[in-house]
């Protein structure tokens, strides 16, 4: 899914006509001038919204109300009702729609919404995290997507704007991203090279140019790679229970109605589905870079892209699960402060930066998300050898190591995991020793980052070692924040 | 404070001046523990009332004594608090914390001062950061301190203000 380049030759910023909803992704804003506050209409979403919308709820009302109950109700009682269902949603999503709208301020995206409380939600566009482009299936079908911005602060997915035709989204990302790089680099100061990788910049055009064309493929997991890499996945055994569990239960029961063989299929369905969707979120995954970020997409029937500023990502997690030694397969984790990173079930959707690849690929991504940054070159310090005592198997794997730009930390027995955050972007430093760890003279060091899902933790080390490690890592911290070389694209909140 | 064998394998960094706690602070945990205590006899008594079993009446004996032994251990967990300007936070007795937070990281500050610290004349200082594990509070300073704390720590961080 390449995004399609903005259509205006020449954008005209300052009159944005009112109408044409193509004009969204005007050159966004001159650098030094703001737009005025109130300068750009209130627009709407996709006329189509209320009727998608309404499909998609009037499924779940289906699947709650079951086979069971279509038994009892009858087909026609059951048809009347949805069908009754469907009107009232596509009313009530219908007003909704006329009541809501999203304007794109001088350093702010504000939606209004809301029919009994209105609501206008200002979005701080330096606070921008990350902004991703959903399509799914039914959206696709009426080529429309989703606009998700991801917001520090925001517990869940900030504003999901739906639905906008399909390159409107992408527009409207291209210019909030640009946006929100904008403030970050002030006028005078030195603009990153943004030169494509063909040695083509987009010429002609005032900074912050347009980005949609000039991404950089970086990667592009194999399928086969993903299929076999999930199939290694304890998580996947589990589906023999969840699909064994109700054929048991049908055959002890031997309820050779329809309804009770409809039962047993949706049930297996059910249960077929938790894999499937974690194999359909990262299907066809690619990562790349473009001058906002780096993006990434992926999905089977939800089409998804991802862009994320490098500066923005706060910590990587690179793990290497027991079963996949054989294949030297690992997987990275990032994490941007608002997605959530966390390993379990959000493991294939926030923050995967590969779900499945070689060292060698592995090391090329570290290295683009953290200038500087070898994988390949990390050997982290062992523990004191009375570690065991607290830790009898798995002190062989805890380890550190401070590299030029990142200070990595390594645990895990059975999956092998290496936490790197880059010395810019930790937030505190703790050390905490236990009364155990205190009689053998040990102490645990911690660096806090934003957003808290990957922490590296230096486990066990000998006091002493401990107490400089913590001062090394608050003088580096500060040394980071100083020297602009060491975080190169840094974006103030 | 701590002797010299004790500081040579501690965790605390050498060469801090620990500012201590206002002394006032032992009181008001004190007011605290055995409010605590107090709610776990209402509710141990309340119900042995109800159900007159013994199990309500070992609960809260042991649930009594735990908060004893708490208070008991009070003035050595206060003692064992510190701060020093450079954003150094230690606590802890049995288990040893100590909290850095590099100057630009600071995102804000708080003061706050409950009904029971305001009468004894306290306020306790938080510092936040982006991250929600770094935990740095120290209780038990005296409003002027506080207030003093507060300004040089947001002089501090505008002077170094970064994002995240």
């Amino acid at each position: 899914m390449t995004p399609s380049p903005p259509s205006p030759p020449e954008p005209s910023p300052t009159e944005p006509s009112s109408v044409d909803p193509s004009s969204v992704d005007g050159g966004g804003p001159v650098p030094g001038e703001p737009l005025p506050a109130a300068g750009e209409p209130v627009r709407r979403l996709h006329p189509l919204t209320p009727i998608l919308r309404s499909l998609s709820m009037i499924a779940l009302a289906i699947a709650a109300v079951s086979w069971q109950g279509f038994r009892q109700l009858g087909p026609v009682r059951f048809g009347q009702g949805i069908a009754l269902g469907l009107v009232l949603l596509i009313i009530y999503s219908a007003i909704s729609w006329r009541m809501t709208g999203y304007q794109v301020g001088a350093r702010e995206l504000r939606i209004h919404e809301g029919l009994l409380w209105r609501r206008t939600r200002a979005i701080p566009l330096e606070r921008l995290q990350a902004v991703e482009v959903v399509r799914p299936v039914l959206a696709r079908m009426f080529g429309l997507a989703q606009v998700r911005l991801e917001v520090v602060g925001g517990s869940s997915t900030e504003a999901p704007l739906s639905y906008l035709t399909a390159a409107e989204a992408q527009a409207l990302r291209d210019r909030l991203l640009a946006m929100s790089r904008g403030e970050a680099h002030r006028p005078g100061s030195v603009e990153p090279d943004r030169t494509g990788p063909d040695g083509t910049r987009p010429t002609g055009t005032e900074l912050p140019a347009p980005v949609g064309e000039s991404e950089r493929p970086l990667h592009r997991v194999a399928n086969r790679d993903l299929l076999v890499s999930q199939l290694l996945n304890p998580q996947w055994w589990a589906l023999v229970l969840g699909v064994g569990g109700p054929v048991v239960y049908f055959l002890m029961n031997t309820d050779m109605s329809t309804i009770g063989i409809l039962s047993l299929l949706t049930a297996l369905v059910g249960a077929a589905q938790v894999p499937i969707n974690m194999i359909g979120n990262v299907w066809n995954f690619r990562v790349g870079t473009g001058p906002d970020g780096l993006r990434i997409h992926r999905g089977l029937l939800e089409k998804r892209s991802q862009t994320v500023p490098v500066g923005r990502i706060q910590a990587l997690a690179v793990r290497w699960p027991l079963l996949w030694r054989g294949q030297g397969w690992v997987r990275i984790q990032s994490q941007v402060a608002g997605l959530s990173a966390q390993e379990g079930n959000n493991q294939l959707k926030g923050g995967v930066l590969l779900p499945v690849g070689d060292i060698p690929t592995a090391r090329m991504l570290a290295a683009e998300v953290l200038p500087g940054f070898d994988l390949t070159s990390v050997t982290v310090l062992p523990v004191p050898a009375r570690a065991a005592w607290l830790a009898p198997f798995s002190h062989r794997v805890l380890g550190y190591t401070l590299t030029g730009v990142a200070f990595a930390t390594r645990r895990g027995l059975l999956t092998r995991e290496l936490v790197i955050v880059p010395y810019a972007r930790m937030q505190s430093v703790r050390v905490r020793q236990g009364p155990v760890q205190r009689m053998l003279r040990l102490a645990t060091v911690y660096a806090d980052t934003a957003g808290g899902g990957l922490t590296p933790v230096a486990e066990h080390r000998d006091v002493i070692e401990a107490r400089a490690l913590a001062a090394e890592l608050a003088d580096r911290s500060r040394a980071a924040r100083r020297t602009p070389a060491a975080s190169p694209i840094h974006h103030p909140m | 404070m701590t002797t010299s064998a004790e500081t040579a394998f501690s965790i605390w960094p050498e060469g801090v001046e620990w500012r201590r706690l206002s002394p006032r602070l032992f009181w008001l945990e004190l007011i605290r523990q055995l409010g605590s205590l107090l709610v776990v006899a209402v509710v141990a008594g309340g119900a042995w009332l109800i159900w007159h079993g013994t199990w309500p009446l070992i609960i809260g004996t042991v649930a009594g004594l735990g908060g004893l032994v708490r208070i008991a251990f009070l003035p050595r967990s206060i003692s064992a608090w510190g701060y020093a300007d450079d954003l150094l936070v230690r606590h802890g007795r049995l288990v040893h914390r100590l909290s850095i937070v590099p100057y630009g990281r600071m995102q804000f500050v708080d003061v706050t001062a409950g009904p029971l610290e305001r009468g004894l004349g306290l306020a306790t200082v938080q510092l936040h950061t982006a991250a929600a594990a770094s935990d740095a509070k120290i209780p038990g300073l005296t409003p002027a301190e506080a207030a003093r704390l507060r300004d040089r720590l947001a002089a501090l961080g505008e002077a170094k203000a970064e994002g995240l």
